[in-house]
């Protein structure tokens, strides 16, 4: 299969503090890989070294076989082909749903007007949100704001998709319909990596789950083996907590 | 009483006043054309990557800050000529407003650019856009829309400024005045200038009042940190005190 993004002992740190210590993954086309850890532990970091928000110190971030941070790569057409959605939305609030949605796809990949509608139209259909595609993000539930997100980077027709604790900031309520999009995703065979501290979302959809800890990756394994039989202690500690 | 409001001489000086306000909204217009662009250009290159342009940038907004906008327009009038550069009094209006305003508008607009949440760019990076393209498409139509406020009283300022145009001869109001009062021996063109001021300005001020209580009640969005902005920087801008003139 495919390797869609390599980590090759990244470091990352901001200033005197290390996020980062040399982490390594692969990710493999369709693949769902989801990230658990502590607070602190990097997850996050490493999903934004992923797609360049954060330069890196040391390291290669290979995406398609190609280095992000090479001399001729320019990293806005790398990060076309991977789509964001971020724990806080970051909808567009002086657009409405249907123009969150539209804007990349004709400002960045310069496709008609009416091209862009038609997608965003469809995937704001897909996510469950048709009759609310005039709606600013205001005036939406914080479920129905991720949805859009969602539908947003999706409109650029990514590769791959990464999600940073996307339900984090949700009511508990609001959490299923979110995941249940994702699901779907996962279920058409796009490449995501999942951070989130949804285990159920883990054990379910997840092809592969790693347990990041101080700015490493302690564990990785099958999600439905590595939840009830941990074989690091960090790692056996940290989901005892959580489950 | 009639030495500042005489029935005849209001009469005259109104109708003397009002011919040159044509000239005042040349001013005006040029003025705040340029001195928002000029402003705005500033305030990017102020946020921009390149130290050294960055650097320049702050010098000149700071210079520019801290000097007497009368001083400009002397300076430019009768001080430029002897460098050989001959500007006509509007020019020279508008090149003085430009500069003096240019650089309070630029710190206007960096306040308004960096208010808006860093997820917004962020946001808009991660879907492929350049810098300049987030900057463009996402972060300065939020920012504008933030900054009208603190931009309405910087006009509200302007206008006021441009009555110090009369040292540089331009027959706009407060100079026109100041000769009918030579003539008719009599306060009343100076009570119809006021008049003419406050005419243009108090419509602004309560315009500008209203647009900061209507924002202070604006309901926040996008996500758990991205509630509704505001512009902080007003209160140390020079145009500040306008709007407590009135309740």
């Amino acid at each position: 299969m495919t390797t869609m993004i390599e980590l090759v002992d990244v470091h990352k740190s901001f200033g005197h503090l290390d996020v980062l210590r040399g982490v390594s993954l692969t990710v493999k086309k369709k693949e769902v890989v989801v990230v658990i850890g502590p607070s602190g532990s990097g997850k996050s970091t490493m999903l934004r070294c992923i797609n360049g928000l954060e330069p890196i110190q040391r390291g290669k971030v290979i995406i398609g076989g190609e280095d992000l941070h090479g001399p001729k790569t320019d990293p806005n057409k790398i990060r076309q082909r991977i789509g964001m959605v971020f724990q806080s939305f970051n909808l567009f609030p002086h657009k409405n749903a249907l123009h969150n949605v539209m804007l990349a796809p004709m400002k960045v990949q310069k496709k008609s007007k009416q091209e862009a509608e038609e997608i965003a139209r469809d995937l704001l259909g897909k996510v469950g949100l048709a009759d609310k595609i005039s709606a600013l993000p205001g005036e939406l539930s914080g479920g129905q704001q991720q949805r859009v997100a969602i539908a947003r980077a999706l409109a650029m027709k990514p590769d791959m998709m990464l999600f940073d604790e996307v339900t984090s900031a949700l009511d508990p309520e609001l959490v299923a319909e979110v995941l249940g999009v994702m699901q779907q995703l996962a279920e058409s065979g796009m490449t995501m990596v999942v951070v989130t501290h949804e285990m159920g979302f883990a054990r379910e959809v997840g092809t592969r789950l790693i347990f990041m800890d101080g700015g490493v990756v302690v564990e990785e394994g099958d999600p439905r083996e590595m939840i009830v039989n941990p074989k690091e202690p960090r790692t056996q500690k940290f989901l005892s907590m959580v489950l | 009483m009639n030495a500042f409001f005489n029935g005849e001489i209001f009469k005259d000086s109104l109708w003397l006043l009002v011919q040159q306000l044509p000239i005042v909204i040349e001013v005006l217009v040029f003025g705040l054309v340029c001195a928002w662009s000029w402003g705005l250009i500033l305030s990017l290159i102020r946020l921009s990557r390149f130290r050294p342009l960055r650097f320049l940038a702050g010098v000149y907004i700071d210079l520019f800050r801290g000097l007497p906008l009368l001083l400009l327009f002397i300076f430019i009038y009768y001080g430029l000529p002897h460098a050989g550069i001959r500007l006509g009094p509007l020019a020279s209006g508008v090149l003085g407003i430009t500069l003096c305003y240019g650089a309070y508008s630029a710190e206007i607009f960096r306040a308004g650019i960096q208010a808006i949440p860093k997820g917004q760019t962020e946001a808009a990076r991660s879907l492929g856009m350049s810098n300049g393209q987030a900057m463009r498409h996402i972060i300065l139509p939020q920012a504008v829309k933030l900054v009208i406020p603190p931009l309405t009283n910087e006009f509200i300022a302007m206008i006021k400024d441009t009555s110090l145009m009369s040292v540089i001869s331009v027959p706009e109001l407060l100079f026109t005045a100041k000769e009918k009062m030579g003539v008719v021996v009599n306060s009343t063109p100076l009570t119809v200038a006021a008049l003419i001021y406050i005419v243009f300005t108090i419509p602004l001020i309560r315009l500008a009042a209203r647009m900061e209580t209507k924002r202070g009640r604006r309901k926040p969005s996008g996500g758990k940190n991205g509630g509704g902005p505001t512009v902080e920087a007003g209160g140390d801008l020079h145009t500040a005190d306008i709007a407590g003139q009135l309740p």
